[in-house]
């Protein structure tokens, strides 16, 4: 599996963390930590930028996490055209790090900064191709 | 023991080919639920059969063409067994005319049993299916799905459409590790067949280069090995059990 | 060594579907030249500054330069997103300050509108970090939203503050010939404009747009010589930010802008209460209420309150974005921050007309490249 299948649409198929998207086929969200100095990335990096080391170990993390901040976007660019208006979140992972992903089924009114959420895989169900994301639920 | 703690649903598992599959998964060590519209006596004995041979059987009333009784029966079927891993669409009728006199109940009736009943089943076990990342469906279709059949414009349509199905159906659930396959028997020694006048099961005999009909275990044994691991590379695939009677 | 401005600048922003990427370059350079009052052999090298994705034009710095008549001088594209133009500036800044060239004209210029809303919606919005965010569709807008979603929640900013800004650069735009809305809107118009990205309305977002701007800069001696009027740049400052927001500190604020005016003010010598007058990047208008905040002019959550109480306005503690900022001009991308400066200048010359400062002494830009991920601060004296 490559990391192609990450994602609505993929911009970048060659990446060294190839590894987080096997994983999230497999249900699992998972990121690094730098075995030299200790500092954890999500999403994941294969190279410290800290303290310059390449060896990093990978962890999986429980996708729970506060929502930092979120909106809806009513004009979209092109390939998402079909899924207007879509809500969007930020979330403040539990175990450190940061993710961005559609809300998923939670209508607007009811997101408060601050609530908690959880980070789920997912696979896209209703296209013929494989294509794998997260999205946010309660 | 290919299917072990395995848990199916055979429609028209009461009678006929259903009734050799629902048996051979339970020997293969499976749960096996089956449906009946009216053969309530001889349901019960398939589950006995089962029980028998240590496993749990569970008989349920439904009309495979009724949309609501599929969901009522794939619900309380993952109830009683705890998960549902198999569907085998078995259920199927004949009302054969030529298309000239053939009336609109004698389509509607076949179209509705044989292939809406397919959709109202593989609708409802889809979802669970879907979240365990985990399933085998086997569409029982015909050779006259393949190639037509004089006087059964509506069968063949239906395994014919069977066909189209599953390969549609095999598109959509492959990403969720479900094979979806068909098995087409020829002339099968069933009490459908046994109603049939004498020279057409001659005339089917005389079409397999085998010289015999398939036997209804004939059958199951293959539909056994789509619904085991040995088949979990085979999808979308239609697999001929006519000991050459079409090829 | 100090180093000034001695021409400028400004061709109208808006649809130019008239001009090649070079043509338009042509308008604000010539007047630069009219401007300054010197021949084209006097500029030793042009710096262009230009976010190249929007053009079929392939290195456009090297068609500029040959339609200018400008070979062979050193030429060369700087690129750091919305910043361009600024990146651009402080280039040149940087030769003359080293020594390297005397005189050296500055351009900012970009064609946008060859391509279709959807397509800029998409190039735009991966200005992002393409890998882990615009996989789910995010757009520039949607950034700042989050931003403004973000503030809202933690100082009680309001949509009211959002459109006060929209309302007050449409009504200077109006009053600016090179703008390409030229039109006051109504606080009512603004509010209910149609949703962009929650809570961003129409109205609260910049416009696409294509144009062209000229700054000539010389060493202190050569200007003295060209001008009896210049304005001096005595600060160029900049910083940079994670270009992701899953890597960012705080969505409240620009930690690029706050790190390059802290730089700026101290290379100039000056306070935030000294600035006579000020552009900032109002890419969104929440992107100017958080900009108060960053520069100083506001306290930290009060950028809301300064709005509303006409701070930024001609005759309030800071005017900003008098010219009709991003919202009221349209955002040439590379152009902007060529923009900015041009209208520093001519505050500080007195020659903005309906939009003068009286006695302004002390400019600040502030243009930010991206969602914050660069941020180029110059300060302008006479």
């Amino acid at each position: 599996m490559t990391f192609k299948i990450f994602g609505k649409v993929n911009f970048t198929p060659y990446t060294k963390v190839e590894k987080f998207a096997d994983a999230l086929r497999e249900d699992k969200l998972m990121g690094t930590r730098c075995k030299e100095c200790e500092e954890i990335y999500f999403p994941p990096r294969a190279d410290c930028s800290k303290c310059m080391s390449s060896d990093m170990e990978w962890r999986e993390y429980s996708g729970k996490g506060k929502l930092a901040t979120f909106t809806t976007i009513h004009a979209a660019p092109t390939g998402f055209e079909d899924m207007v208006p879509y809500t969007i979140g930020v979330l403040d992972l539990k175990e450190g790090g940061r993710l961005l992903a559609w809300v998923d089924n939670i209508p607007q009114e009811e997101l408060k900064i601050g609530m908690e959420l959880k980070a789920v895989p997912q696979i896209m169900e209703e296209i013929e191709e494989l294509r794998v994301v997260y999205v946010l639920r309660k | 023991m290919e299917l072990a703690n395995r848990n199916a649903i055979v429609t028209g598992g009461s009678i006929g080919i259903g009734a050799a599959i629902a048996i051979q998964f339970a020997k293969e060590g499976a749960n096996v639920a089956i449906n009946y519209r009216k053969h309530d006596t001889e349901a019960k004995e398939v589950v006995k059969h089962i029980e028998a041979l240590g496993r749990k059987g569970i008989a349920f009333k439904a009309d495979v063409a009724n949309f609501n009784d599929a969901q009522t029966m794939v619900r309380d079927a993952v109830k009683a067994f705890g998960r549902l891993d198999i569907l085998v669409n078995n259920a199927g009728i004949t009302r054969d005319s030529v298309v000239w006199k053939m009336t609109e109940q004698m389509w509607d009736d076949v179209i509705t049993t044989n292939l809406k009943g397919y959709f109202n089943y593989i609708h409802a076990a889809a979802d669970h299916f879907k979240n365990q990342k985990y399933g085998k469906i086997i569409n029982i279709t015909s050779i006259n799905g393949l190639r037509g059949k004089f006087g059964q414009s509506n069968y063949s349509a239906s395994k014919g459409g069977i066909i189209a199905m599953t390969k549609a159906v095999a598109r959509e659930l492959g990403k969720f590790n479900v094979n979806v396959n068909a098995v087409a028997p020829g002339m099968t020694e069933t009490e459908m067949a046994a109603d049939l006048p004498r020279e057409w099961l001659d005339k089917a005999l005389a079409e397999t280069v085998m010289g015999r009909l398939a036997s209804t275990e004939d059958v199951a044994n293959v539909v056994v090995f789509l619904a085991s691991e040995k088949a979990r590379h085979v999808t979308g695939e239609v697999i001929n059990v006519s000991g050459g009677q079409y090829m | 060594m100090k180093v000034g401005i001695v021409g400028i600048g400004h061709g109208r922003f808006g649809r130019r579907d008239d001009v090649t990427v070079q043509e338009l370059a042509f308008e604000p350079f010539k007047e630069a030249l009219e401007d300054a009052e010197i021949q084209k052999r006097e500029i030793d090298a042009t710096v262009i500054g230009s976010s190249p994705e929007y053009h079929k034009q392939r290195s456009i710095s090297g068609v500029i330069a040959e339609y200018l008549g400008m070979n062979p001088q050193p030429t060369w594209l700087t690129e750091a997103a919305c910043a361009s133009g600024s990146a651009a500036i402080r280039t040149a800044f940087g030769m003359i300050k080293g020594g390297i060239h005397d005189v050296v004209a500055v351009l900012g210029v970009q064609k946008m509108l060859e391509l279709s809303t959807p397509e800029i919606l998409a190039l735009m919005g991966r200005v992002g970090d393409v890998q882990w965010e615009s996989i789910f569709g995010t757009t520039f807008p949607g950034y700042y939203a989050m931003y403004a979603n973000r503030h809202m929640h933690d100082y009680g900013t309001k949509p009211e503050h959002l459109s006060m800004v929209a309302v007050k650069n449409h009504e200077y735009g109006a009053l600016n010939p090179k703008a390409l809305f030229q039109k006051a809107i109504t606080l009512e118009k603004a509010m209910k404009s149609e949703m962009v990205a929650y809570p961003l309305r129409l109205y609260d977002c910049c416009a696409n747009a294509d144009g062209a701007a000229c700054l000539i800069l010389a060493n202190e001696e050569k200007t003295k010589k060209i001008t009896d009027t210049p304005v001096w740049i005595s600060a160029s400052a900049t910083a940079s930010a994670p270009m992701s927001i899953l890597r960012r500190e705080t969505l409240t604020s620009l930690p690029s802008a706050v790190e390059a005016s802290r730089q700026a003010y101290k290379m100039a010598g000056v306070e935030p209460t000294d600035i006579d007058v000020a552009d900032v990047h109002d890419c969104f208008t929440i992107a100017e209420i958080m900009a108060y905040e960053d520069l100083g002019f506001a306290e930290k959550g009060k950028g809301g309150k300064y709005i509303e109480e006409g701070q930024s306005k001609i005759g309030g503690k800071v005017p900003v974005n008098v010219d009709g900022g991003l919202k009221s001009k349209g955002h040439p991308v590379g152009a902007t921050g060529v923009s900015m400066a041009v209208e520093m200048v001519k505050q500080l010359r007195g020659e903005a007309g309906k939009r003068q400062i009286n006695g302004a002494e002390i400019g600040l830009t502030h243009n930010v490249g991206g969602i914050g991920q660069y941020c180029f601060v110059h300060i302008f004296g006479r």
